[in-house]
């Protein structure tokens, strides 16, 4: 569905996007995940055909986005991470305005209308001013408004902040049921446990390029049954650092982190590796105290990626 | 129709400027009216005709309705559009399948209507000239036809402002300074000519020194009540100047819709 090939974007000479690169099969949540100027929105804001390209190419469902930016606005719902509403406007008239923008015939207009404030639970709020919505609902009335139109792919920059946690999931819900649907997301967040919730798949992007998590993937793979990886959580009486040299004497053992009396290790293999490991340790008079064997989180792999590049 | 008229319409008028302006342009054009016709009226003992009072109160009332039309027509313009950057919405309209001749078509429009619907709101005021003779529908109709171009090209000057611009205050400042430089400005460079010219007749000033004077409202509002014969080439003139620079700041306006997703 979505094909970005060594895409570039600069703003007044500094570059946004530096040859990145992405693909989004048809019918997949998607993940995009990076630090503050990564180059998410831009990306996104170039898929939904706001902002051209200076070079590389990006297309939807075979589309060039560039070249053709009027036929992608039709099957594309783009929601930007601070979604402009009409305050004066009442709800179903915001949505009217938008259905008309659309172009859905007059007479599927009104039932677009009433099956979006359904599915955004805001049927009871129709003749409200948009004003009047909390925020979570605004949020709600602005996804129905970029779903009225049946876009095969939906592109969510941050749509989840600001969210209070049960809005959070009720949006979680919603995504995974228009997934359910088979329409594409593409979806960025700081998130990372709504994105390891919903996603097959997360891209890492930094500095406009692809990212990889360490272990040279840059696309992280969140639904694959049976990962060839485990992380383990490993305390010791004594100095970690010295265990963590030790631990890595065995092959396929990777640490991803190591405070003082504790790290967290990578082992590639099977639960049977981690006891040769745990073996090892204790032979050479290291005194573990915990050796807990944790599923690899998607914020793992962030710390990993990202560790040193808060902005 | 396109549904960005429907919508500049709807929340134009849900404003409380939507009925706070027009009574005041109201209230304002009546004073000025009222003030010339007793300033008349009181010369008449001195021989004053009616339709000379007629004429006077047209030409006090067209001249005013101008300059409070030019005073308010940046107000519904300026704002059309970086009122959709300020509030985020620039984005969802792009993002449509509205096309950029759509969205500035719809935010002309509604500027537009609006104007002349102050325009409108103003004619039973103006027509007690009629009562006074001296003036023909002719003159009102070229004075309507005249306010409305001059009124279009300033809504034109104030969107392609509101196009360049993020901010509201931005774009009504450069708006009201465009408005000045047209009505002041020329007037001003136009004196400066004739002051080194002196004594020269209008027929003999040359096309460099005359040209200021073709950007200014007022003169052209001015040349619209020749008789018909001498229209040309002043009035016409004027014309396609205003009509020129309307139709330049309509595509470049265009220009920055089509590159809107830039700056929103």
């Amino acid at each position: 569905m979505i094909e970005v090939e060594d895409i570039r974007k600069s703003y007044r000479g500094a570059p946004a996007l530096d040859g990145f690169n992405l693909r989004v099969a048809d019918g997949e949540l998607f993940g995009l995940v990076g630090p503050n100027g990564a180059g998410k929105t831009t990306l996104i804001r170039i898929l939904a055909t706001l902002l051209r390209p200076d070079g590389g190419r990006a297309r939807v469902a075979g589309i060039d986005v560039a070249a053709h930016p009027e036929r992608v606005k039709g099957m594309m719902g783009y929601m930007p991470d601070q979604p402009g509403l009409y305050q004066d406007m009442r709800v179903f008239e915001f949505l009217e305005f938008f259905a008309e923008a659309f172009r859905l015939p007059k007479q599927q207009r009104r039932a677009a209308v009433d099956l979006e404030l359904k599915r955004s639970d805001l049927i009871g709020r129709r003749h409200d001013y948009v004003e009047e919505l909390s925020f979570g609902m605004k949020q709600r009335l602005f996804l129905a408004k970029t779903l009225l139109h049946e876009p095969k792919l939906l592109l969510l920059d941050e749509p989840a902040t600001g969210l209070d946690p049960m809005a959070r999931i009720a949006l979680r819900q919603q995504l995974k049921e228009l997934n359910a649907q088979r329409i594409t997301i593409l979806i960025s967040s700081h998130i990372l446990a709504d994105l390891e919730d919903i996603c097959s798949r997360v891209a890492l992007i930094a500095g406009g390029m692809n990212a990889d998590d360490g272990a040279g993937q840059s696309v992280v793979e969140l639904r694959q049954a049976g990962l060839s990886t485990q992380t383990y959580d490993v305390e010791v009486l004594g100095d970690a650092a010295a265990a963590a040299k030790c631990a890595v004497e065995i092959a396929g053992v990777r640490i991803l982190e190591v405070q003082p009396a504790r790290m967290v290790l990578e082992i590639a293999g099977e639960a049977r590796d981690a006891s040769h490991l745990l073996a090892h340790l204790v032979r050479l008079g290291i005194e573990v105290v915990r050796f807990d064997r944790r599923v690899a989180t998607l914020e793992d792999r962030y710390r990993h990626a990202f560790g040193g590049k808060a902005r | 129709m396109n549904p960005m008229i429907g919508k500049e319409l709807r929340q134009r008028m849900r404003e409380r400027r939507g009925w706070i302006l027009p009574s005041l342009y109201l209230v304002a054009l009546g004073a000025v009216i009222a003030f010339a016709y007793f300033q008349m009226t009181r010369r008449t003992f001195r021989g004053v005709q009616g339709f000379e009072i007629g004429v006077g109160l047209f030409l006090t009332a067209a001249y005013s309705q101008l300059a409070f039309l030019l005073l308010l027509t940046p107000i519904f313009s300026a704002a059309a559009l970086t009122i959709e950057k300020e509030q985020r919405t620039m984005a969802g309209l792009l993002t449509s399948l509205l096309g950029p001749t759509e969205i500035w078509w719809g935010k002309f429009a509604a500027s537009l209507m609006y104007v002349l619907l102050l325009l409108v709101a103003g004619l039973p005021i103006l027509s007690v000239v009629f009562a006074f003779g001296g003036v023909g529908p002719r003159e009102v109709g070229m004075a309507t036809i005249t306010t409305i171009v001059i009124l279009a090209t300033t809504s034109a000057i104030s969107l392609y402002w509101s196009s360049a611009f993020r901010r509201s205050v931005h774009a009504t400042a450069v708006s009201y300074v465009s408005v000045i430089l047209m009505t002041v400005v020329t007037f001003i460079i136009f004196a400066i000519e004739m002051s080194v010219r002196e004594g020269s007749s209008w027929s003999a000033l040359p096309g460099k020194a005359k040209a200021p004077l073709y950007f200014n409202p007022f003169f052209f509002l001015t040349v619209a009540f020749q008789p018909v014969n001498q229209l040309f080439p002043e009035w016409t003139t004027s014309l396609e100047v205003f009509v020129l620079l309307g139709v330049l700041c309509v595509l470049l306006t265009l220009r920055n819709l089509r590159r809107g997703g830039e700056g929103v």
